[in-house]
């Protein structure tokens, strides 16, 4: 299962109760514009990002690889107005990592980005797993 | 004359074992040590440096040997702790038990491989500088390991 898969299952469940909702739908461009900012109020995970580096090398040709995988949300509210439960919103998603099982980094950095009158969350989250 | 190149893997190989024919590269029975990052192979002697009033120039001598093998290696769970064995006691008893017990340990040191006509070193010591250490960023037990060779390294063929 990806883990993209994992971070929507939870979010659906985690924000049911809350002023935003999570689609299922990748984050691709209609019409010129992203779906996130199109659908303001709908968070959206893009794919999962796959790196597969050599964490040691051996002599005997048995190396170690490390996976780390990165995944990017989206979520877009309007600057001026935003859902009076954003905080809790922003650390619902934050928090979401720790409901990935299997990697021993579960990692999130959020940034905002406000253009026109809209404000967009970008929560970049890592993991990683030997 | 050829260097000799170790990124085919299964090239610098290191037997273990409670008898010298146990711990002969390639032998059945013997302890190879799995997932070493590096291998060293210290046979470097001391010397002794004196002056005569008649040369300009110091003179020496060599002393005895300070025979070491000393390598890194990731921690492999049947290797560190041992796995039953009834012919190789250091394979029952594993690289812990075996530095913990004192064992003498026979070894040998592949530079080619195990094949026929490849050229090992072996000898004979004890194991020591176990220090298995992890840590998030590199999540994975490494140890380093070394063999204080008690008496000489000899050199044979497979």
């Amino acid at each position: 299962m990806a883990i993209r898969d994992t971070l929507i299952t939870g979010l659906t469940a985690n924000l049911a109760s809350s002023n935003v909702s999570v689609s299922s739908e990748l984050p691709f461009n209609s019409g010129g514009e992203p779906l996130y900012i199109k659908n303001k109020k709908y968070v959206y995970i893009d794919q999962d990002n796959i790196d597969v580096t050599e964490l040691y090398g051996t002599l005997d040709g048995n190396e170690i690889y490390e996976t780390e995988t990165t995944v990017t949300a989206y979520l877009t509210v309007d600057a001026k107005n935003q859902p009076s439960d954003i905080d809790t919103i922003v650390n619902t998603v934050v928090a979401e990592r720790l409901g990935v099982s299997g990697p021993h980094i579960k990692e999130c950095e959020v940034e905002t980005e406000i253009t026109l009158d809209y404000i967009t969350y970008n929560f970049d989250y890592r993991f990683v797993t030997v | 004359m050829a260097v000799m190149n170790v990124t085919a893997g299964q090239k610098a190989v290191l037997t273990l074992g409670n008898t010298s024919v146990l711990a002969a590269p390639g032998a059945s029975g013997g302890l190879e040590v799995p997932f070493m990052q590096d291998i060293t192979v210290n046979a470097s002697t001391g010397v002794v440096r004196y002056k005569t009033l008649d040369s300009s120039s110091e003179k020496a001598f060599t002393t005895p040997s300070t025979n070491q093998i000393s390598l890194n290696c990731l921690v492999d769970e049947d290797v560190f702790f041992g796995a039953a064995n009834t012919t190789n006691s250091i394979a029952n008893d594993g690289l812990f038990g075996s530095q913990n017990s004192k064992s003498t340990v026979h070894f040998s040191v592949a530079f080619e491989g195990t094949t026929g006509g490849s050229t090992y070193l072996y000898g004979q010591g004890f194991l020591s500088g176990l220090a298995p250490t992890a840590s998030q960023d590199a999540a994975v037990f490494i140890t380093p390991v070394t063999i204080e060779v008690d008496g000489d390294l000899s050199k044979d063929t497979v």
